[in-house]
């Protein structure tokens, strides 16, 4: 248990409260501000650093009556799975729920590795004060469970807004309460061009998946978007300049580690930052920084890109209620060294932080499961769908 | 060959909201080092930026007061670079979609005309943190103060319409007359709450050239803003008829040598749109609702007095550029003096008494009603106008009321006839040879029998009267 959690609480009051959450228990990663808990994000940039308050979302599990056990170790500001331990936790009973930021996918494919539910919700739905962030526009609270329901019950506790948060969309909350779901009304949509690109063993089981899901009386339609891998690109261009801007506030100037012995201001930056960042988070800010300044006009590209990519998902919808694919890019998986190995990781689910898009992955009995995908704001209807599929198709396969 | 100039201005203006720009944190840059701080101004992890509502109606009125268009949607950029003076690595600008577009000031020129002079548009931004570099032993520090971190700020940046330092100079002078009418900001440029950039180049005059600019900064007052711009244009006339180039580069006037020094070439970063701010939309309605909110502009009320009062251009200009002088002026009138003898105690008796006190006029003892009361008695031939301005020098320092005053002091004039015939008496026969001058024909004797009665009475006496009753008696005897 030592190597899940980076800290534990030991004061938590499990089932203090009379809230929707009562005796539950979460843990969150190093990068929610809990008042007074090391926040260090992962990174040696915060080593040391204790968040002054809660974070909104920390205040309404609490409110809620969750017991806050601890946080669980994390890669560096959240980004990429190297280093995280999100998922084991649940996996091995020692909470019942983990939070953690879904950047391009992390909920998502920690949930696939652990064999359990992992949720991210659409953008906008959660505040983000006291999120300690690396991608604003891309990034979101996902959140991890053995059951949907509760999912479910930890969003409606967190979505909303909050009056100190003024990025949130001004919009309104939608309904999160479970809908029955009758097959025959619920169109499923296939991704050819996602499922024709994978390894022949993991297109037969997704194939399978499909045919099982027919079965069960599901309109399975066959959608065509040859623009899909894409989206990997956007997420890598437009997030590495947001990271690197993001982060620009680690300058050891204010709190966080100095180096000592700098010549001047400009050395001090060098080398506080130079030993504040591994090698992986330093290429993908070095990323950010060329498009910043070199080469701006392919990061102005890389934002209409998105917002075409954004409008085409959009002509989707009518189609189909939800998208079903995979979670796990199969091919990229066991390499994590460099950035491009590491963002190949994301190529089944860097759509939704793109899109802002609901996606949930859904465990599977004794595979891997999958991955469901809704239009933005549907997430009541998404957790829905998921919790029907989990309870009719015990031991179903992916 | 002759020259002209081409000149556009990039003016900072530090609004004078109570908070910053995106936390709840004192706009007061002035306190003891880094007292008003938070996480938000100081860039903790996971601090959200919140825009300040009157920051925003600060900077629109601002915008309306400079005839500048509000725009239904603008955002903020992040304008990246690295100091220790910024807290995160980029200040919070708008680069792409600025508040407002167009707008312009008609200044008068040097030879009487009225000159339009345009600006390009107006943008809000977040103020630095500010640096004092020390010695601590042999060890030379830096220490950042982040009072001003955040702080409001608007840039105004103008076309290039000006060729002479008179038109930046005048620019300047009505710019800070319509801030300071819409109330955002004090425009101080030796407080800092004004900066002033130039950029200046110059063509063969009668061209249309555009070529090579040098920015100059560093000037604090609206004079140096002139002098450096007239040294700016010299130097680069002198260098251009000797074949050089002119190159890009920044200067700084340094007022002591009166000359501007070029600098270390500055670091232009990239503007990346910041995406946690929300986008400002201002729809129609607002638009409207704010410039109801303006106040009558200097131009418009200049012209008003003249209209209302009677008073001259040249009168109606002085007034106009002071809100406050403007303000007190109508109090007075609307006491019921007559706008003349306001405009003439007010500008050479009152504006020099505030300013030799080292006051500010809204702030002294001499409220528009009290100054309303001592005039009244001046036209009502209560006191002469000796009295009054020992009156008026007696209200800056007591809190009686000017007739309270004037009786304590005994400065009451008089006016009753029975007493100054036995004045005039007294000094008609002590004084026959000037009664003799004045029935031979020299008018001037007249005077100084007027001064006799004057200096009988202790200067209180009526001097109209006194003329009457003793043009009467001469006239008689």
């Amino acid at each position: 248990m030592d190597s899940i959690f980076f800290y534990e609480n030991s004061e938590h009051s499990a089932g203090s409260g009379k809230g929707a959450l009562q005796k539950l228990k979460v843990a969150v990663q190093p990068n929610f501000s809990v008042k007074g808990w090391p926040t260090e994000a992962g990174s040696v940039a915060l080593a040391g650093f204790k968040a002054l308050e809660d974070a909104p979302v920390v205040e309404r599990l609490s409110g809620a009556g969750a017991a806050l056990i601890g946080s669980t170790a994390m890669s560096e500001f959240g980004f990429g799975l190297k280093g995280s331990c999100a998922g084991a936790a649940v996996e091995k009973k020692s909470a019942d729920v983990e939070l953690i930021l879904d950047i391009a996918g992390e909920a998502r494919l920690s949930a696939a590795r652990e064999g359990i539910c992992g949720f991210k919700p659409s953008y906008g739905l959660i505040p983000r004060l006291g999120l300690v962030g690396l991608i604003p526009t891309m990034e979101t609270v996902g959140i991890l469970a053995h059951e949907i329901a509760f999912i479910r019950d930890i969003l409606q506790t967190i979505a909303g807004p909050d009056e100190r948060d003024f990025s949130l969309p001004d919009e309104k909350i939608p309904d999160l309460s479970f809908q029955d779901i009758d097959p025959a009304n619920t169109a499923l949509g296939i991704l050819s061009d996602v499922v024709n690109g994978l390894p022949p063993e993991e297109r037969g089981a997704f194939n399978k998946l499909c045919e099982a899901l027919k079965q069960d009386g599901f309109p399975i339609k066959e959608i065509s978007f040859p623009d899909f891998s894409q989206f990997l690109l956007v997420h890598q261009i437009v997030g590495s300049v947001e990271a690197s801007s993001c982060l620009g506030r680690y300058d050891s100037v204010r709190y966080g580690q100095r180096v000592p012995g700098a010549k001047n201001w400009n050395d001090m930056y060098l080398q506080s930052r130079g030993a504040a960042f591994g090698t992986l988070l330093k290429s993908f800010l070095f990323q950010g920084a060329f498009f910043q300044f070199e080469k701006y006009g392919a990061y102005e590209d890389a934002c209409r890109l998105r917002a075409r990519l954004v409008t085409q998902m959009q002509s989707l919808d009518p189609m189909a209620d939800a998208l079903i694919l995979p979670t796990v890019n199969h091919a990229a998986s066991h390499r994590t060294g460099s950035l491009i190995e590491m963002y190949a990781q994301f190529a089944c689910t860097a759509f939704a932080n793109v899109t802002g898009r609901p996606a949930l992955h859904l465990r599977a009995g004794n595979g891997i499961g999958f991955q469901l995908s809704a239009k933005r704001l549907d997430d009541g209807r998404l957790l829905s769908l998921g919790r029907y599929l989990l309870s009719h198709r015990q031991g179903g396969k992916s | 060959m002759e020259f002209e100039a081409v000149i556009g201005l990039e003016i900072h203006v530090e609004l004078n909201s109570a908070t910053k720009l995106f936390c709840d944190c004192p706009n007061n840059p002035g306190d003891e080092p880094n007292i008003n701080t938070c996480p938000t101004c100081l860039w903790f992890p996971g601090a959200v930026p919140r825009l300040s509502r009157a920051a925003l109606e600060k900077a629109a009125l601002l915008c309306l007061g400079l005839n500048s268009e509000l725009q239904q949607r603008s955002a903020f950029d992040q304008k990246v670079y690295y100091y220790p003076d910024l807290p995160k690595g980029y200040q919070l600008s708008q680069a792409h979609q600025p508040l407002s577009r167009g707008g312009w000031i008609d200044i008068v020129d040097e030879d009487g005309s009225t000159r339009r002079l345009r600006i390009h548009h107006i943008h809000m931004e977040e103020d630095v943190a500010k640096l004092v570099h020390e010695m601590e032993g042999r060890m030379p520090i830096s220490l950042v103060d982040f009072n001003r971190a955040g702080a409001p700020l608007v840039e105004i940046v103008t076309e290039p319409d000006f060729r002479t330092p008179h038109h930046a100079m005048e620019f300047l002078k009505a710019l800070r007359t319509q801030v300071r009418y819409v109330g955002s900001s004090e425009c101080s440029m030796e407080n800092g709450t004004m900066r002033v950039d130039a950029n200046i180049s110059i063509r063969p005059k009668g061209t249309n050239q555009m070529n090579t600019k040098v920015e100059v900064k560093n000037m604090n007052s609206i004079r140096h803003v002139g002098d450096a711009i007239a040294y700016e244009i010299n130097r680069q006339s002198v260098a251009v008829g000797a074949g050089e180039a002119v190159i890009l580069h920044t200067r700084l006037w340094n007022p002591d040598k009166k000359a501007t020094l070029p600098m270390r070439a500055k670091f232009e970063g990239p503007c990346v749109p910041d995406p946690t701010i929300p986008a400002i939309i201002l729809s129609k309605e607002e638009i409207h609702a704010l410039r109801s909110r303006l106040p009558e502009m200097p131009a418009a009320r200049a012209e008003r007095f003249i209209q209302q009062y009677g008073f001259s251009v040249e009168e109606a200009a002085y007034l106009s550029s002071d809100p406050e002088v403007a303000g007190y002026c109508e109090a007075v009138v609307k006491e019921g003096v007559a706008p003349r003898t306001v405009m003439h105690w007010l500008t050479t008796q009152l504006m020099p008494a505030v300013k030799d006190r080292g006051e500010e006029l809204n702030q002294t003892k001499v409220t528009p009603v009290r100054f309303a009361s001592l005039l009244k008695m001046l036209t009502h031939d209560e006191i002469n106008a000796n009295a009054a301005r020992d009156v008026l020098a007696q209200l800056f320092q007591s809190d009686e009321t000017p007739g309270a005053i004037v009786n304590a002091m005994g400065f009451k004039q008089v006016s009753d006839r029975g007493e100054l015939e036995a004045m005039i008496d007294e000094v008609l026969a002590g004084q026959p040879a000037a009664v003799a001058d004045f029935k031979s024909g020299q008018g001037k004797a007249m005077g100084f029998l007027i001064g006799q009665v004057m200096q009988v009475s202790g200067g209180k006496a009526n001097p109209k009267m006194i003329r009457k009753l003793l043009t009467d008696r001469l006239a008689a005897k």
